[in-house]
């Protein structure tokens, strides 16, 4: 069964046109991975499944229901965790988790009990008097989580949970999505961490002005580029470097520069790795190290949008 | 109850924000106290009177006027003034105007002419206004011997006593505001007035906090949203008031009048208008200029209110301002309550205060139920 169907969806801001024309659906039980580079169209697309934005055309139907029509019922039913920290930090944790949590209808004993398991559940549970603003970045992003899962909604649609935080507080976020999942819940992911995405998400889409470009399993989004091979130049003196005349070479597909190091995805069954070296030392370039990797999820988003997932 | 409850939160979080609370609470009792002993001066309603010199010459040949006139002479020379008898041959009116003498009085059987100072009117004028009481009296006195000579002796015994001749009156001389008494409302209206600035974050606060995003994927409406921001802030601000208003009248003795429910009820609306301007104002202006709106308005209104000095009847185009001031109605239906007992001058600012609240909420509610979010 769909938790989530998205038909024709459509959003405009006068001529602009941010969402065009999107189909989505997402199942239950499922980690669904939403990646786009900024202003690809995710987030429009998110705020209006939340009804933060009015829909210009199509449709969006939450466990069947029409979110317009019972915005209500999928307002009960889905729980946000914005990318951006969304708390109150003058008030303490418990009181954060309570405030929004009463939103959705909780009141006295069940209110206190939900309350304190959603901050047992982000490891909280013995901060719950402490106000944010003594907190860490990674605990703030924990409550930040926990504000949205009080109310146990169906669908939890996660912006960026892990955006400037230390690996130990990732690795507690990942986790705790996966264990809400297992807990019954589906869950919407957008991060600008590939890595991430290619550990928790089961199916994964990607969206670039406006569109759904490919959706599926990693798996299956990986075998739309089999024909492809990543290279990995080390160089030295990247700053000499000519990326056009690199992209100009025959059979490449792409080239980006990541930090001392050379991206070239080309066709596969062209071998130019002659040609690019060739050009790297026309360019007076020091190599340092060459290196052919299998593509990843990362060069599926680079093929297919020409950009980095954090551009 | 959704109502109910961001209210009570909203409020908690007033609460907890212990700088506003201490600046909507501290700023005006110490602007009162600073004022209100500074400016004493301005609001002192007492004349000093300088000294009295009466120049006499007595030519009465009656035994009985004379009789009088020596114990008027008596009981005025107590009340400080200082009689001299005229040596023959000196001009009284001369030395008046050389400065030497206040007045200068001429009696004889016929009466008493009577020549004050120019220069010090009003110790002339005391000086006059006993003379002519003496003469009403000794007139009455005079009649009254012909028919009934132990009420004549009564009214010349009473007449004598000290302070008979002149008499203090005022319409209601307890009913006129110190510095203390003008700056306790002058200061309240104005800190009322100021709760615009924290209502102006009322919403764009949640939105820079991007809290707003929970709240509108939340299952409640916006209109319950900005009822219980509304309920809240205005509650919150008139405890400030209330808590300014009473400290003044107990710590600083400032006068209050009779009717304080009339008066905090004006301070509650005025609150309230406060509140929806502010909200108001952060609707129609774009962000970074809504503090700057409110804040030329917050001061050209407190100083063309009346906060920092009292503002007298003023015309043209000053007036014309004046008169827009939200401060300036509030504080002139005080003072006419207070101070001229007139319970009905509240009415109408407190209707006025309410009908432009009104607008500016149904504006704001208006704007918001447009809005995409918030």
């Amino acid at each position: 069964m769909n938790v989530l169907e998205i038909r024709n969806l459509t959003k405009t801001f006068g001529d602009f046109i941010a969402v065009d024309n999107m189909n989505l659906s997402v199942r239950e039980g499922e980690i669904f991975g939403f990646l786009g580079a900024n202003g690809a169209g995710k987030s429009t697309t998110i705020n209006m499944i939340s009804s933060l934005l009015r829909i210009t055309k199509g449709e969006v139907r939450l466990l069947g229901k029409d979110i317009v029509k019972e915005n209500k019922f999928a307002k009960m039913n889905i729980g946000i965790v914005p990318q951006d920290l969304a708390i109150y930090e003058e008030m303490t944790a418990y009181e954060n988790v309570s405030f929004f949590a009463g939103l959705y209808g909780l009141r006295g004993s069940l209110l206190k009990e939900r309350t304190e398991e959603a901050l047992e559940f982000v490891g909280l549970g013995d901060k719950h008097k402490a106000l944010p603003k003594s907190f860490s970045g990674g605990m703030k992003r924990r409550l930040n989580i926990a504000c949205a899962i009080a109310h146990r909604p169906k669908l939890i649609i996660m912006d960026e949970p892990t955006v400037g935080i230390d690996p130990q507080s990732r690795n507690y976020i990942l986790n705790s999505v996966k264990k809400l999942n297992q807990m019954g819940c589906s869950v919407i992911y957008t991060s600008h961490y590939m890595e991430e995405v290619e550990e928790i998400c089961t199916r994964i889409a990607i969206v670039d002005h406006g569109k759904i470009i490919a959706e599926g399993t990693k798996e299956q989004l990986k075998s739309i580029i089999t024909d492809t091979k990543e290279t990995w130049i080390g160089v030295k003196n990247a700053e000499r470097l000519d990326l056009d005349a690199l992209k100009g070479i025959p059979g490449v597909n792409a080239v980006r520069m990541e930090e001392q190091s050379v991206k070239i995805i080309s066709r596969g069954e062209i071998n130019n790795l002659n040609w690019v070296i060739q050009q790297l030392i026309r360019d007076q370039v020091e190599i340092s190290s060459v290196e052919e990797q299998a593509p990843n999820l990362e060069t599926v988003f680079l093929t297919l949008t020409g950009r980095n997932l954090r551009d | 109850m959704n109502v109910l409850n961001i209210a009570l939160f909203e409020m908690k979080r007033d609460l907890r924000d212990r700088r506003t609370l201490l600046f909507m609470l501290a700023f005006p009792i110490v602007l009162i106290l600073i004022l209100g002993t500074a400016l004493t001066n301005a609001f002192h309603t007492g004349i000093e009177v300088g000294e009295m010199k009466l120049l006499v010459n007595n030519t009465a040949r009656s035994e009985q006027l004379q009789s009088y006139w020596n114990g008027f002479a008596h009981t005025i020379g107590k009340e400080g003034v200082e009689l001299t008898p005229a040596a023959s041959g000196i001009d009284g009116k001369k030395a008046v105007a050389d400065n030497q003498f206040t007045a200068y009085a001429e009696i004889d059987d016929n009466g008493i002419r009577f020549y004050g100072s120019s220069r010090d009117t009003i110790a002339s004028n005391i000086i006059q206004g006993m003379l002519t009481s003496f003469a009403d009296k000794y007139n009455l006195a005079a009649a009254a011997v012909r028919n009934n000579p132990e009420a004549a002796h009564a009214i010349i015994a009473g007449s004598t006593s000290a302070g008979s001749f002149v008499q203090e009156s005022s319409l209601d001389p307890d009913r006129k505001p110190s510095s203390i008494d003008y700056y306790a409302i002058a200061e309240s209206t104005m800190i009322a007035f100021y709760a615009c600035m924290s209502a102006s974050w009322l919403i764009r606060g949640e939105v820079k906090r991007k809290t707003a995003i929970r709240l509108a994927a939340a299952p409640v409406g916006k209109m319950e949203i900005f009822a219980g921001k509304v309920i809240a802030s205005t509650i919150i601000n008139f405890l400030c008031i209330l808590a300014v208003v009473l400290f003044s009248k107990y710590a600083f003795n400032a006068n209050w009048g009779d009717h304080l429910g009339s008066v905090f009820l004006l301070l509650f609306t005025e609150v309230l208008l406060a509140v929806s301007f502010g909200l108001g104002i952060a609707f129609l202006f774009k962000d970074d200029a809504v503090n700057a709106v409110m804040m030329i308005f917050v001061q050209v209104a407190s100083m063309i209110g009346g906060a920092y000095f009292p503002v007298d009847e003023a015309s043209g185009f000053f007036g014309a301002i004046a008169n827009i001031s939200p401060l300036r109605w509030a504080n002139e239906a005080l003072m006419n309550l207070i101070y001229n007992n007139d319970l009905y001058a509240v009415f109408p600012v407190i209707g006025l205060n309410t009908a432009i609240a009104a607008a500016f909420l149904a504006f704001v509610a208006i704007a918001m139920r447009k809005r995409e979010a918030f």
